[in-house]
């Protein structure tokens, strides 16, 4: 009942029922009036007619012409009653009439007594003698005009409340239908589709400037939702990115710390090994080259030997917090050196196989890092031969030179370490450098070697990729960008 | 019969360096640390000095230099522990070139033996800068 429709229809009722009546009471009284009116005027007129008559009637047949005249104006069917009466005397028409003629003195009200008659009396002097022309007008036929015009004008009053109504309900729905499909559309709005445009079909100024606002309020909802959901999108994109960045600092302290341990450790077990390294060695010497003790001597010397590798390689290790910062550095010999070392930890039955198709290579870079890269793509392909054995080729060449929009030339040397091993799952290919994806069993392996390559080969603005077939071993390829001849200058100007 | 002082803080490194070079034939000396070094210096002329770098107190650096100066004719073998020990200008800078191996040259060594190093690497230097 509070909706627009009704209000508005409920309002147009109120006026009608509160108007209607007035209206026709109003319109039935001007009728009302305007009929007596008439009506008083011409039975006025009427009498003072036939008064002027009487009295210019001739003496000798005055009560005969009285008669007459009488008679014609009973014969009018206006007048119900006619009588003129000198005091002793009255003459009355000769036609009957049929209205209870009850003689009462003048009266000048139209309607509004039991016998329906309007009496007018006019004296009529006539020499000496004073006569009185008494008329009684029918006020029947007038009444029934009134009544009849009465009933008009409660029709027309009638219609009109009927008409106004119908208009007020068509009205009422022309007005709402914009303001419902405006609702509909709000709530679709607030249901949470935001991205149907409001339409504008109204004719109304106000429902099409309301339609425009709630549009351009929609427009802004829509806009602050997608400034939201980009804000939320670049929170998620810089939380996540926060997350790796302390899970890599988190990475480089452990690795800081596992260095400081290790060089420390590496530091008294060679003081340990000094020992007995030179005892086993000095008995050695003093045993019989064929017997049974200088071959387990031997074996003391060359676990010896293996545990001083060792250390060499956990140092190594543990060198990379201790960056030598950025230098122009001799690509191929700082591999060699870093094959040399992996030859002392290797097992005998893997052949490594060092293929360098070109000249001394400069990068710049950190040397200590390309070799660790070297180590731990070389210890991942022994580890992949060591049970079957095989053989590890490392390759090293530059690529051809070729132009570049953004530094005209560049060439690259790529480092291939290619291995005869078990080969890498498919599945696994698309992770291995992801940090601590490993698919070795439980304390065989940090599953970080990799992705520290990966990091380290990105950090000097190479890249490297795998290719791998499951039996058939796998190829590791590092592109390292070759320091221009201009940078290998200045490092030395500089330094 | 070539006498060779052998200065190192840890006895059982002193004492194997002792039983390889006596073997070899040559007279030595055992000092635990680089005073006792010095004080032996001070008694007895040595031909070689065999010492250790990381060491308390006074380092092998310092003995190295202070020999230098005292002792101008003594040739000088240092041994380093290897390891990331000490100060960072001590650490080692590659695996072949190590910043240990730079300090001792430059402090005046001449030769430089990274431990752990084999009987006949060290015996072998040892004749090296032995005079004649």
């Amino acid at each position: 009942m509070n909706s627009l429709r009704f209000r508005l229809i409920g309002v147009v009722l109120v006026i009608n029922y509160a108007l209607a009546p007035l209206l026709y009471l109003g319109v039935s009284v001007i009728v009302q009036r305007g009929y007596a009116e008439l009506f008083v005027n011409s039975v006025r007129s009427f009498s003072r007619l036939t008064a002027d008559e009487l009295e210019a009637a001739d003496d000798r047949d005055f009560e005969e012409s009285a008669a007459r005249l009488l008679d014609g104006a009973m014969l009018t069917g206006q007048i119900a009653f006619a009588e003129i009466s000198d005091g002793k005397r009255k003459f009355h028409s000769s036609i009957p009439v049929d209205v209870t003629v009850i003689p009462r003195p003048d009266d000048f009200d139209f309607g509004d007594h039991g016998d329906q008659i309007y009496y007018i009396s006019h004296s009529v002097k006539r020499g000496s003698r004073s006569m009185f022309l008494r008329l009684g007008f029918d006020e029947r036929p007038t009444l029934e005009s009134i009544t009849a015009a009465k009933r008009r004008v409660l029709l027309a009053v009638l219609s009109f409340t009927l008409a106004s109504i119908l208009v007020s309900i068509w009205l009422s729905a022309v007005i709402a239908r914009p303001m419902v499909r405006l609702r509909e559309a709000a709530k679709r709005v607030a249901g949470g589709d935001v991205h149907t445009r409001l339409q504008m079909s109204s004719t109304i100024r106000e429902v099409q400037d309301l339609t425009h606002h709630l549009e351009s309020m929609r427009r802004e909802l829509v806009g602050a939702n997608e400034r939201l959901a980009s804000e939320i999108r670049e929170r998620e994109v810089s939380e996540l990115k926060r997350l790796e960045l302390e899970r890599r600092l988190l990475h480089r302290e452990r690795i800081a710390a596992i260095g400081t341990l290790a060089g420390g450790v590496a530091h008294e077990f060679n003081n340990i090994l000094t020992p007995i390294l030179l005892y086993s060695q000095l008995a050695l010497k003093d045993t019989p080259a064929d017997s049974a003790r200088a071959k387990d001597l031997g074996r003391i010397v060359s676990a010896a030997h293996r545990a001083r590798s060792l250390i060499m390689r956990i140092l190594t290790f543990s060198r990379q917090t201790d960056s030598q910062g950025v230098t122009v550095f001799p690509l191929r010999s700082t591999v060699e050196e870093a094959l040399a070392l992996l030859r002392a930890i290797v097992p005998t039955n893997i052949e490594i196989v060092f293929d360098a198709q070109c000249e001394e290579i400069r990068l710049s870079g950190d040397p200590s890092l390309v070799h660790q890269v070297v180590i731990n793509l070389g210890t991942n392909a022994y580890q992949a031969m060591q049970r079957t054995g095989g053989r590890l080729l490392v390759r090293l060449w530059v690529a051809p030179v070729r132009a570049t929009p953004e530094a005209g030339t560049e060439s690259s040397a790529i480092l291939e370490v290619i291995d005869t091993g078990h080969g890498i799952e498919p599945a696994a290919l698309a992770h291995i450098f992801e940090p601590f994806f490993t698919t070795r069993d439980v304390g065989e392996g940090t599953g970080l070697g990799l992705s520290v390559v990966h990091g380290i080969v990105t950090s000097m603005g190479g890249r490297i990729s795998v290719e791998s077939e499951v039996g058939r071993g796998a190829t590791f390829r590092v592109h390292f960008p070759v320091a221009a001849p201009g940078a290998l200058a200045a490092v030395v100007e500089g330094s | 019969m070539a006498s060779i002082l052998v200065v190192d803080d840890d006895p059982d490194v002193a004492e194997a360096i002792q039983a390889i070079l006596e073997r070899s034939g040559f007279h030595v000396v055992v000092a635990n640390g680089a005073e006792a070094g010095l004080d032996a210096l001070r008694n007895q002329e040595f031909e070689i000095v065999v010492t250790d770098l990381i060491m308390p107190k006074v380092n092998g650096l310092e003995l190295i230099r202070k020999l230098r100066v005292q002792h101008s004719r003594v040739r000088i073998i240092a041994i380093s522990g290897g390891g990331s020990l000490g100060p960072l200008s001590l650490k080692p800078e590659a695996i072949s070139t190590h910043a240990f191996i730079a300090a001792a040259r430059d402090a005046g060594a001449e030769e430089v033996l990274t431990k752990p190093f084999d009987m006949d690497d060290l015996v072998a230097a040892i004749r090296r800068h032995l005079p004649n």
